[in-house]
Order: structure tokens, then C-alpha cells, then sequence
């Protein structure tokens, strides 16, 4: 195993590609998540359209939906505004968006220029805070990427909209899973609902749910706080345990296939003391349907393509899910994972420790932290990998340069349409390689 | 018919960008209502900008062309002097024209390639010129290429960076010509002073002395809603002229941007999107050019290519060539004119209400009308005097219709499209949700390398083609009509129920 550090240069930011759009990007990725807050930009005129190419086209060819597009609405600031200030007409943006448009929660989010110029947001915003649930999400695009929006739209949340709230037992909040950036955003969140119903608890995981406001208001009220990120959301969990003292737990990643998913159940029943026979008894069901239904996998997979090389360039959570998946559940063999989401120093030790001392085979993969799409390019060279589990930037390359065969997973991905599938869960993996299997599959 | 002459401002290749559109040809993004009254507003110079109480995302100078389209020069590379944000729209680059078979004339290996500085606090706070030397070396040790495009952001020009400065200094390092592009989004209200940013980069950098005239090459300035077979159609047509279409800038090489020099003329495919380079060519290296009219629908293409027969000394092979294609055409559109005539059964024409830019106005109105549709209205993502004549020799010959000026605004655009409730209306994506009505439905166009015959619109086959594909249109309404009944609006009804598109606009006139 290596650990690579993503650049040598002077100036490590300088990337190709960079598999991520900025900090306004992520946070309004978030609100369009949520169904029924409005986003209000502060910002350029382009900074929502940009994202529609640059975020929603890019996560699975998805609509921003009814508050997306060029439906959001947005201070559009040009030089006047540099030279005497946006502040007015923001003040006539948020007024007249909360005449026309219906919403539950107003979300403004200040890009770039106002903070370049100084304009004073909150004062702005808090004018209208006794007229309507609002809140000001400070993101400009130059403090950091979606990863960090997503953060920066759960700090506002809590430092301005939160309020405690009577403990509801059996509540648990699910954070990590960032709308967009992570391509199946809406069908994990739907998997793991399904999942907690299955064993007596109730997962708020916000993004998705009709009435956002009221899901959002019942953080506070949560027993405990899951994230399904190596790093991601763990920012915002260590907030509300700060805030409210609700505990958190982290596992790395959204769970894919019957071991991951049953190891996330045994953490959940561990810390939230549930009832262990029940727990056992689900585990057992759903393992037995999950590996009654892979025997149909079977004979393709034996016959047709047994253990495999594969390699991932994906974010850190995905790329765990899926390589733990491969590597534990159906034999392939990872030769290299390239982690593109560029998580925080403190954590990368243990996303490697997960994809090295996590995985059931005597070859471990190279595990590489790198953001530059030029730079992944090179070090996809030269290896035997049959599968390329990646972004859509390496579907036209996988064949040409690497002789392999190649699946979008992971962001950005304009080559499919991805609306709520999912390789979650315990049936999760199977999905996977449904796809995968359909690369090559034809007469035995 | 005018009061004030339209001045024209000469090009300044000193400068070291253009002037914005609203300097350039008093452009505005708001006005609603007829368009001979816009035509007599324009010439009596009151075009005013005014500002919206309630605006909604548009596209900037750089986010809504210059991202996705300039990645697509071959052998260049681009970087963005920005924040990460400002270059993610860029991310379909290596899939953009890979679709498109190598049958179909696409070079079988090409690579594109882009960089951000990924400007963040530090920067802003210390400054980016450094980095962005840094990068430039690092482009061209990585991808050796013919040239590198400097975009720029509202961060880098808030904070004051020296572009030229930072070039200047490092050029002589690089083989790559370096062209700065000024982009910065907040420089203008109107995306098409982006068009004319890049062709200003374009003229001061690239374009070489002409070393020789090539007779035969006719530029032609394609716009990001022209498909491939949009190409392949002119191509053909040129090239039973035995002239060679010379295509920039998406998809082009640098080589093809050098020798715009040579060419015989500079043919419009979007007249507001051409206008600067055609006008520079001219200026800077005799290059004559037309802007009226684009090649679509029967009788534009006529006139198309007679306005370049007439410049390349093939005047008799343009009437040859037109007859030959009428015989094959012709028949096919009077079918489709006659199927949508017969659609209402009651003898009336369909209604139809295009989401169009400028130049599309001027282009598609009069190919409507071929169609044997009404276009009784349309909205224009803006307005400016480069197209002022064309705008009034089009009242004059088609007859009046109300005009809606703003650039992608979702709420004014599904406020009239209700309220007017056309039997056809043309949308894109840019209009929020306004798809979803209780009547005719679908898009105005396909995107650059959509490789379908079907979605054709250039030329004479492009006329058949989308006639036919506007008659499809009709014939199934289930997706619009579902989702009007079942999703919710974006927004309240009495937005609906008043009648004025522009509620929102602020009706005193902006600080000049």
C-alpha cells in the first residue's frame, strides 16, 4: 500500500477536473435535496446555471427540479452591485421570492461576490426572520467545495434555525449522504429508511421528504446521529453533539451488499442498546433472501468472469462500499482505489486502513489520494484491471487506454440516468453486478 | 423609418477586452411588448436595463457559453482563473463529442483538456498571478498545447488580478500562445458580451496574417445549438460548391482559428453570436461577412448561400445547386405545411411561441411561417441594435408579434407562455418548469453533438428534419399534461392571474 499526496506542485489546488463543484454548489445541491426549501442565491447570475450543468446534469442527468434550474432565484449581481453593494436588491429578491414562490424554509445562499465586496447578508436576512422560517448560508466558492457546502448548509441550519427539542426515541438523523455529489443520494437515503423501519427505528434522513422544515426541525429531538461517510457530515455531527449532546457514530460509507449492511445494523444495535434477538432475526432474514437470490448470480459469474482486477476512482464512502463489496462478497481483486474527494488530512489514514486491513484477500490495492482528472489518467496505466468503477470522465479512456470495461458510479456521471437506484443494502450489491455483469454478458 | 442612426463601434484590438454589449449595442434583457414598438424604442435610443425585484438564475459572461464550449478546441488547453465552482459545468468535456461516430467525420482520437487555479481564500487574499503562471506551465508541460485560454471570474477580477501582467510575463516561456479571456461574470448584465469576449481574445491572439487567401473556405461561426448534423449539411451544400466550411470555435483546432484570415467570407449561423468576429475579420484582414440570414428553413438557406455565392464568384452554382435541392425539398415541406395546417381542422394555423435567442428571432420566425405555424409572439433572451434592421425588415415582410425580452427568466417565460397558451410552445431546459402545459410541447433545439439526423435544423435537409420533428411533437402530449396534473407549480397562482410578465421589473431607468 501507498499513500499518495495529490500533487508535488507549488500550488496543490491546480487540478484537471476537479470531481466536485464549490462550497455554493454544494450547499445549494443540499437545498434542492430537501422538498420544499427554496434556495435563494446571492450571487452572479451564473452560479445557479453552472451547477445545472456542472452538478445536477453531472450527478445521473438529473433536473434540479422545481426550485433548480433557471426556476432559482437569484440576485444575479453585475459591477453596480460590486461598486454600490447588493444588499437592496437581495432585500427585493428575498421579498418578492416569498410572495411567488411556496415554500417552508427560505435558504439564501451568498456566493463570491458579496463576500468580496462586503455586503452584510445576515442583516439582510434577519430582516425577514420574523416573517418567514430563512436562513443564511455563507458559501462562497472560493472557501471550498460541495463536500463543504453540504457542511456549511447543516451549520447555518443549526446555528440559526435549531432549537432544542424533546428527546424522540428511536430518531435517528442520517448525515454524509450529500445530494448530487453522491450519485445515488436518493436512493441510499430511501434504502436505509426502509432498513431502520425493519429493525424499530426511525431514520430522518431529510433530503427527500416532503415537508423538509418539519424533518429538519426534528434534528434536535434524534437519539443519535449516523454518519455514512468516512468524513463527511462528521463535521455536523460533532456540531449537534456539541449543541444538543446527541451522539454520533460514523461507518464508512453507505453500506453495499449483505456484510456491510448487517455490520451497520450490529453498530446501530450496539449503540442504541436495541433489542439484539430482534436484530438477529432481521439480519437472518434478509441475509438468507440477499444470498438466495445471488445463486442466480452464480454461473455468470463463475463461468463467465471469476475474480476479476478492478479498480474505483471515486469518492472515499463509495469507493469503500463498493471495493469492500467486490473484494469481500464476490471474489474480484482491487488493484487500485484512487480516492477523488480530497477528504481532510486526519482522516485519510483510516479510509486507507478500510481498504486495506478491511478487505478479505491477501493482494491489497494501492490506495491513492488524488483530485487532478490528468494525474488519475496517468496512474490508471499500465495495470490488468478488467472493471473501471469510476466517474464518467473515464468512460470513453477505460477501454482505449486501459482495456477495461467501465461503469459510472460516482461523480461526475452524465453517461446514465440515475434516479433512485441504489446499490445500497442488502440486495444493493446484486444491482451492481446486474450492471457490471451486463458489460460482457451474452451465451455461456 | 429612423430617427438616430445605429452607430457602429469599431473594434480595438489594443484594448485588452471589448466593450459589454449594453456599451457596444445599447443590449438589453427586459422588455415586453410589441416588437415594432422595441424596434422604435431602439431607434429613438430609449432601450433601458432595468433592474428586477425578482430574478432568477441566467448564466453569466462565462457560465453560460464559455465553460462548455471553449473546452471543446482540440489541441488547446483552457484554465480557469476562478474559484473550483466556476469550471464545474466543464465536466462533460471528454464525453461532449465522443458520441458522435468517426463514420460521421469526428477525428477517431482527439483529447480535450482543462484547469482551475481552484482560487481560494489565500489567494484572494494575497493574490493569484503567481498561481496562475504555475499553471499555465503546468498546462503546457502536461498537454504541449497550440494555445491556452485564461478564463477569468468575478474573484479574480474583484481582487484585482493583472491577467495581461501575469502573461505577459510567462509567455515567452511557453510555446502556447496564451489568450486571456475576460469573462468576469458580473461584467455584464447580457451573456452575449461573453461571445464577443472570446472572439476579442481570439482576434488580438490567434488569428494569424493571412499567408495566403483560401478561396474556397467560408467561415462559419457555429453556435452550441447547432447540432453535428447541422454541420454535415452545410458541408454538404458548400460542398457542392466546392467550398470547405471553416468551423470554429467548438470542437475546432487551433489551426482553423489561425487561418480565419484566409477566408473568402464569414457566413453567420447565429448572427448575434458571429457579430464581433465577422466585424473584426473585416476590420483586421479585409475578410468580407454577412449577418442575415442563417441557414434555416427553405428560403433563408436560398439566401444563404446566395450571399456566399456571391462571395466566392459562384453565383451560377448557387442557382444550379438551389434548384436541385428545391426539386428534392420542396415537396416534402409543402407535406409537412399541409399536415400542420390540417392539425386544427378548422382551417386556422397552429399558434406557436418560440423560446429564442436574438438571432434565432430573425432565423426561425420566417421558417415558421414556411411551416404554415403563426408566430404570434416570441421571447428573445435579449435585444440589441446589431440586429435592429434585420428585426424591422422582419416586421415589415412577416408582420408584427409581441416580443418578451429576458434571458431565462422561468417565472416571466411560464407567466406568458399561460396566459398567451400557444398550441405549440418551443422550450429548453432554461425554462424552469414551463413544460409542463396542457398543450403543445417541446424542445427549440438539440445541443451541438447530438449526432441524430432527426434533430437536424440547418439547411434543407435541417428544414425537413425539424418539420418533422415539431409534427412528432404533436402527436403525443402525454409527459406535459401528466406532470401538470399531478406535480405542483413553482409558483403561487396569482403570479397567473395578472397579466403582466414584468411585474417585478423596477420601471425607473437604472443609474447610467
Amino acid at each position: 500500500m501507498t499513500i499518495e499526496q495529490s500533487c508535488v506542485t507549488s500550488h496543490p489546488e491546480i487540478a484537471e477536473a476537479p470531481r466536485y463543484t464549490c462550497s455554493l454548489g454544494g450547499a445549494l445541491g443540499a437545498v434542492l435535496g430537501l422538498f420544499g426549501t427554496v434556495p435563494i442565491l446571492h450571487s452572479g447570475a451564473g452560479c445557479g446555471l453552472g451547477q445545472q450543468f456542472g452538478l445536477t446534469y453531472a450527478a445521473g442527468n438529473n433536473s434540479g427540479g422545481p426550485y433548480g434550474t433557471t426556476n432559482t432565484p437569484c440576485s444575479c449581481l453585475v459591477e453596480e452591485h460590486v461598486i454600490f453593494g447588493g444588499e437592496n436588491k437581495l432585500k427585493n429578491l428575498i421579498q418578492s421570492t416569498i410572495e411567488l414562490m411556496k415554500g417552508d424554509l427560505f435558504a439564501v445562499i451568498s456566493g463570491c461576490v458579496p463576500s468580496l465586496i462586503g455586503d452584510d447578508v445576515d442583516a439582510v436576512v434577519k430582516e425577514f426572520s420574523d416573517k418567514v422560517p430563512i436562513i443564511h448560508i455563507k458559501a462562497p466558492g472560493f472557501t471550498g467545495n460541495s463536500y463543504q457546502g453540504y457542511e456549511l448548509f447543516f451549520e447555518a441550519l443549526i446555528n440559526q434555525h435549531l432549537t432544542d427539542k424533546p428527546l424522540q426515541k428511536g430518531l435517528v438523523n442520517i448525515f454524509g449522504v450529500v445530494p448530487f455529489q453522491h450519485l445515488f443520494w436518493k436512493g441510499n437515503l430511501a434504502v436505509i429508511k426502509e432498513l431502520f423501519a425493519r429493525v424499530g427505528l426511525t431514520a430522518n434522513i431529510l433530503f427527500t421528504e416532503f415537508e423538509s422544515l418539519e424533518h429538519l426541525q426534528r434534528i434536535p429531538a434524534a437519539e443519535f446521529n449516523l454518519v455514512l461517510s468516512p468524513w463527511n457530515g462528521i463535521a455536523t455531527a460533532r456540531k449537534l453533539e456539541k449543541k444538543f449532546g446527541t451522539p454520533y457514530a460514523a461507518f464508512p460509507g453507505v453500506p453495499v451488499g449483505p456484510k456491510q449492511t448487517t455490520a451497520l445494523l450490529r453498530l446501530l444495535a450496539e449503540k442504541l442498546r436495541l433489542d439484539e434477538e430482534t436484530v438477529e432475526r432481521v439480519i437472518a432474514e434478509e441475509e438468507r433472501r440477499a444470498y438466495r437470490y445471488t445463486e442466480f448470480l452464480g454461473d455468470a459469474l463463475i463461468l463467465g468472469l471469476p475474480h476479476a482486477y478492478f479498480a474505483v476512482v471515486a469518492d472515499s464512502g463509495t469507493a469503500i462500499g463498493l471495493t469492500k463489496y467486490l473484494t469481500n462478497e464476490v471474489a474480484y481483486i482491487p488493484d487500485i482505489v484512487i480516492l477523488s474527494d480530497n477528504p481532510p488530512e486526519e482522516y485519510r489514514a483510516a479510509i486507507a486502513r478500510e481498504l486495506t486491513d478491511g478487505l478479505e484477500t491477501v493482494v491489497k490495492p494501492e490506495v491513492v489520494f488524488e483530485v487532478d482528472a490528468h494525474r488519475i489518467r496517468q496512474k490508471l496505466k499500465g495495470r490488468n484491471f478488467l472493471f473501471l468503477l469510476a466517474s464518467s470522465l473515464e468512460k470513453h479512456i477505460a477501454g482505449e487506454e486501459y482495456g477495461a470495461m467501465h461503469q459510472s458510479v460516482a461523480f461526475p456521471s452524465y453517461d446514465r440516468l440515475v434516479i433512485d437506484g441504489s446499490y445500497a443494502g442488502y440486495r444493493g450489491g446484486l444491482k451492481l453486478m446486474e450492471e457490471l455483469t451486463s458489460k460482457w454478458a451474452g451465451p455461456l | 423609418m429612423s430617427n438616430i442612426d445605429v452607430e457602429e463601434i469599431a473594434i480595438n484590438l489594443d484594448n485588452k477586452t471589448c466593450p459589454n454589449r449594453e456599451e457596444r449595442a445599447n443590449g438589453i434583457n427586459v422588455y415586453y411588448g410589441k416588437a415594432s414598438k422595441l424596434a422604435q424604442d431602439a431607434r429613438e435610443g430609449k432601450l433601458r436595463n432595468c433592474e428586477r425585484k425578482f430574478q432568477q438564475s441566467s448564466g453569466c459572461v462565462l457560465n453560460f457559453y464559455l465553460t462548455v464550449r471553449l473546452t471543446t478546441i482540440r489541441d488547446a488547453a483552457v484554465i480557469f482563473h476562478a474559484p473550483v465552482g466556476c469550471s464545474a459545468s466543464a465536466l462533460g468535456y471528454r464525453e461532449l463529442f465522443r458520441g458522435i461516430p468517426p463514420s460521421l467525420g469526428r477525428p477517431a482520437t482527439f483529447d480535450l483538456q482543462w484547469m482551475t487555479t481552484n482560487l481560494t481564500e489565500h489567494d484572494v487574499i494575497l493574490g493569484g498571478g503567481e498561481k496562475l503562471q504555475a499553471a499555465i506551465r503546468e498546462a503546457e508541460s502536461r498537454y504541449a498545447p497550440k494555445a491556452i485560454f485564461v478564463l477569468t471570474s468575478c474573484t479574480s477580477g474583484i481582487i484585482g488580478e493583472d491577467i495581461e501582467g501575469a502573461v505577459r510575463q510567462v509567455q515567452p516561456e511557453i510555446s502556447a500562445k496564451i489568450v486571456p479571456v475576460h469573462c468576469e461574470g458580473v461584467r455584464s448584465r447580457l451573456v452575449q458580451t461573453g461571445y464577443d469576449a472570446f472572439w476579442h481574445g481570439v482576434l488580438k491572439y490567434l488569428v494569424r496574417k493571412p499567408e495566403k487567401k483560401q478561396k474556397d473556405l467560408v467561415n462559419v461561426a457555429s453556435m452550441l445549438s447547432y447540432t453535428w448534423q447541422d454541420r454535415l449539411e452545410i458541408i454538404r451544400l458548400l460542398g457542392k460548391l466546392g467550398l470547405r466550411a471553416n468551423f470554429v470555435p467548438e470542437f475546432a483546432s487551433v489551426e482553423d482559428f489561425e487561418q480565419l484570415s484566409e477566408a473568402a467570407v464569414t457566413a453567420p449561423l447565429c448572427p448575434t453570436y458571429t457579430d464581433y468576429l465577422s466585424r473584426g475579420l473585416e476590420q483586421e484582414f479585409g475578410v468580407p461577412y454577412f449577418l442575415y440570414p442563417s441557414p434555416m428553413g427553405i428560403e433563408n438557406t436560398d439566401s444563404w448561400l446566395r450571399q456566399i455565392g456571391k462571395h466566392t464568384g459562384k453565383e451560377e452554382e448557387v442557382e444550379k445547386l438551389i434548384a436541385e435541392e428545391h426539386a428534392i425539398w420542396k415537396p416534402k415541406l409543402e407535406a409537412i405545411r399541409n399536415e400542420f395546417l390540417s392539425l386544427k381542422g378548422n382551417g386556422e394555423k397552429l399558434s406557436v411561441l418560440g423560446a429564442l435567442g436574438q438571432g434565432r428571432l430573425l432565423s426561425q420566425t420566417p421558417y415558421f411561417h414556411e411551416l404554415g405555424l403563426e408566430p404570434s409572439a416570441a421571447i428573445a433572451q435579449d435585444f440589441d441594435t446589431l440586429i435592429l434592421e434585420d428585426m424591422e425588415n422582419l416586421i415589415r415582410d412577416k408582420g408584427d408579434f409581441d416580443i418578451l425580452v429576458n434571458t431565462f427568466q422561468a417565472a416571466e417565460q411560464g407567466q406568458i407562455t399561460k396566459r398567451l397558451d400557444p398550441d405549440l410552445t418551443l422550450t429548453c431546459p432554461f425554462q424552469g418548469s414551463a413544460y409542463k402545459r396542457g398543450k403543445g410541447m417541446t424542445r427549440i433545439h438539440s445541443l451541438r453533438a447530438d449526432p441524430l439526423p432527426y434533430s437536424a435544423q440547418s439547411g434543407y435537409a435541417g428544414a425537413i428534419a425539424c418539420g418533422e420533428f415539431l409534427l412528432r411533437s404533436w402527436k403525443n402530449q402525454s409527459f406535459q399534461k401528466t406532470m401538470l396534473a399531478k406535480t405542483e407549480d413553482s409558483y403561487k397562482p396569482w403570479w397567473y392571474e395578472q397579466s403582466d410578465p414584468l411585474y417585478y421589473v423596477e420601471k425607473v431607468e437604472e443609474v447610467a
